[in-house]
């Protein structure tokens, strides 16, 4: 049980990138924090300095209120689940999950109970005297985790830890993942560039661009209130619908769409509309005419994708809108679809800086 | 069209069979030669040549090398050359893979400034074989005390970059997150290179072992300059002493080529794999 607190960490590489720009956290114990965001935005590399494999050029972190930026990674009392395994190849599973501890002088009794008892949770209890390469992808996982759990950390690391595995296996290790962590109630971060795993496992989630926060809060809570147009169209899936306006004083504008119900709203600036698909509906009188291109039947429901016509475009592209509909609805390929919306509901952003106006 | 490709499989198999068999017997040739050779009496290989098939004096020119006396006051025999030459190569393998694999950790997974100067210095040494800098080591040989000394003929063959560069090459193919998590599981640099490294380099640790094993063993020109005493004759140096067109002279190049011959048979698992890796 234990707290991590981040404050205004920096990092800076000798070539003068920067990967991390200022982050503040505090993370509670037993939470699960998940860092999402694209490729590149410094969320592992924040990641491995909380695990001590990345220097911290500015700031402080801290475990426990023990300022650790100085600490070795193994005096830090954290365990890391690579995305890769990093399993040692020539070792036995028993000889990976025994390592840690055998390395810090735990006698063999306790190092073997501790074995068996995570191996028992992970059921990899048959798989002891294997090697790694005997093992499929999940089971390997399984192994990193476990080794991980035996050193009994303060703080658990993950690093992507599904992305090599297959869909199906992905799914099944992110609910184990998540009730491993509850019983054992031990502080996680994890790290995941797929905003499913990220909005179905965190307690709180922090979205990270261009190495800042972004936005944390539960997942929940930056679904319906995202504070930028970053956090909106990362979060949720389908993306949201995102249509470039200008306001007039009284109607949102976009090329030929006019839509009411918009007030108190920047006249001179470039405006973005954001309406998640799953708030659009059929409406004889909707302001959104869409012509339909692609049907995605996904079982209880179908995403109908299609260009609004009429809408400003950006480039030579049609701006194009996904609709959330039930599992019947299946208009004909070309034909054109009235969509409503309530305007409550809908999101506007300021297009230059990504601010959301209301 | 299966006809085809099947006809041109075969055509293709028959014509790599040749090239190989005509390889076998390009390489073989020499050792059957000798082989043969050692079962023969001295003076019909003195009168009529290498002998390509054997005969019936094999006992006895086997016999007699074994009691045989050279050198200058009959100081050394073959068991005293092979004692020589097993300790010599031997040392030469065992230090050469011990220090190229300890190079080439140093270079990989430590961060240090000028790592990759220092790599390429020990890539230029590849260039400059013991035979080009004779005088300079030569000198400094002398210089230790390390003439007619063994150790003087192993020191100046240790600095190997064949050995550093292959280590270096399979270090670098070690995902990083290995010594990550090692370092994650308490283990430092040194627990890092005992209880990882090293295990996972043993059979390319092997196929240096033989590799240097064999420059040892083969050593002609360095021992000759270094050593007046010829009591530190090695078996290569010896066959000379012996004469190549003697029976038992034959008997001492077989027995000078079985050793390496048996060292590479033990390994040849390890090495091959290694090499095919």
């Amino acid at each position: 049980m234990s707290k991590v607190q981040l404050t205004n960490v920096r990092k800076t590489y000798p070539n003068g990138a920067e990967a991390v720009r200022g982050v503040d956290m505090e993370i509670d114990s037993g939470e699960f924090i998940v860092f999402v965001g694209p490729s590149g935005c410094g969320k592992s590399t924040l990641l491995r300095m909380v695990a001590g494999l990345e220097s911290i050029t500015e700031g402080q972190i801290q475990i426990d209120d023990r300022m650790i930026n100085d600490v070795s990674p193994a005096d830090r009392d954290v365990a890391m689940v690579f995305q890769n395994y990093a399993l040692y190849p020539h070792m036995t599973v028993r000889g990976n999950m025994s390592y840690g501890l055998k390395n810090r002088g735990m006698p063999k009794e306790e190092i073997n109970q501790k074995v068996t008892e995570a191996a028992k949770m992970l059921r990899i209890a048959d798989f002891l005297d294997r090697q790694p390469n005997q093992l499929s992808g999940g089971q390997r996982q399984r192994v990193a985790m476990g080794r991980a759990i035996v050193r009994e950390p303060k703080v658990f690391l993950f690093d992507e830890p599904l992305s090599n595995l297959d869909a199906k296996l992905r799914v099944q290790m992110r609910i184990e993942i998540k009730r491993l962590q509850r019983r054992m109630n031990v502080t996680s971060i994890y790290v995941t560039h797929d905003q499913t795993e990220a909005m179905t496992l965190a307690d709180r989630l922090a979205v990270i661009n261009d190495g800042k926060i972004e936005q944390m809060g539960t997942p929940i809570d930056l679904y319906n209130n995202p504070a930028t147009l970053f956090v909106a169209s990362f979060i949720g899936s389908p993306q949201v619908n995102l249509l470039p306006a200008t306001f007039d004083g009284q109607h949102l504008v976009s090329g030929d769409v006019k839509l009411p119900g918009f007030t108190d709203l920047p006249t001179s600036t470039d405006l973005v509309l954001g309406i998640r698909p799953d708030e659009l509906h059929l409406d004889d009188n909707g302001q959104f005419p869409m012509r339909v291109d692609i049907v995605e039947q996904h079982g209880s429901d179908n995403l109908i994708y299609g260009g609004i016509l009429g809408a400003i475009n950006e480039g030579d592209e049609e701006t194009e809108f996904c609709f959330k509909a039930g599992q019947d609805m299946l208009p004909e390929l070309e034909s054109t679809l009235k969509l409503g919306f309530n305007a409550e509901r809908a999101m506007v952003f300021n297009k230059e800086s990504g601010e959301r106006l209301r | 069209m299966a006809m085809d490709v099947a006809g041109y499989s075969r055509t293709r198999g028959l014509l790599a069979h040749a090239v190989l068999c005509a390889g076998l017997v390009f390489m073989l040739g020499p050792i059957v030669v000798i082989i043969a050779s050692s079962t023969h009496l001295t003076s019909t290989l003195q009168q009529q040549g290498l002998q390509w098939l054997p005969s019936n004096q094999a006992i006895q020119n086997y016999g007699r090398i074994f009691s045989y006396e050279a050198g200058f006051t009959d100081q050394i025999t073959p068991l005293g050359m092979l004692k020589n030459s097993l300790i010599i190569a031997t040392s030469v393998a065992a230090l050469t893979t011990i220090l190229s694999l300890l190079t080439a950790y140093a270079i990989v997974f430590f961060r240090m400034p000028g790592k990759h100067v220092v790599f390429w210095f020990v890539l230029v040494t590849l260039l400059f074989p013991l035979e080009s800098r004779f005088v300079n080591t030569f000198s400094v040989t002398a210089s230790l005390g390390l003439i007619n000394t063994h150790v003087g003929m192993v020191l100046p063959v240790l600095a190997a970059a064949l050995g550093t560069l292959f280590f270096r090459q399979y270090f670098l193919t070690l995902p990083k997150e290995l010594i990550e998590a090692a370092s994650l599981d308490g283990a430092g640099p040194f627990r890092f290179l005992k209880d990882i490294v090293i295990p996972l380099s043993f059979s390319r640790a092997g196929a240096i072992f033989v590799i240097a094993f064999m420059i040892g063993w083969n050593q002609y020109l360095w021992p000759l300059m270094i050593s007046t005493d010829d009591s530190l004759y090695t078996l290569v140096r010896g066959i000379r002493l012996v004469g190549q067109e003697s029976g038992p002279g034959m008997a001492l190049i077989v027995i000078t080529i079985l050793p390496p011959f048996l060292l590479l048979l033990v390994f040849q698992r390890w090495f091959f794999r290694s090499l095919a890796d």
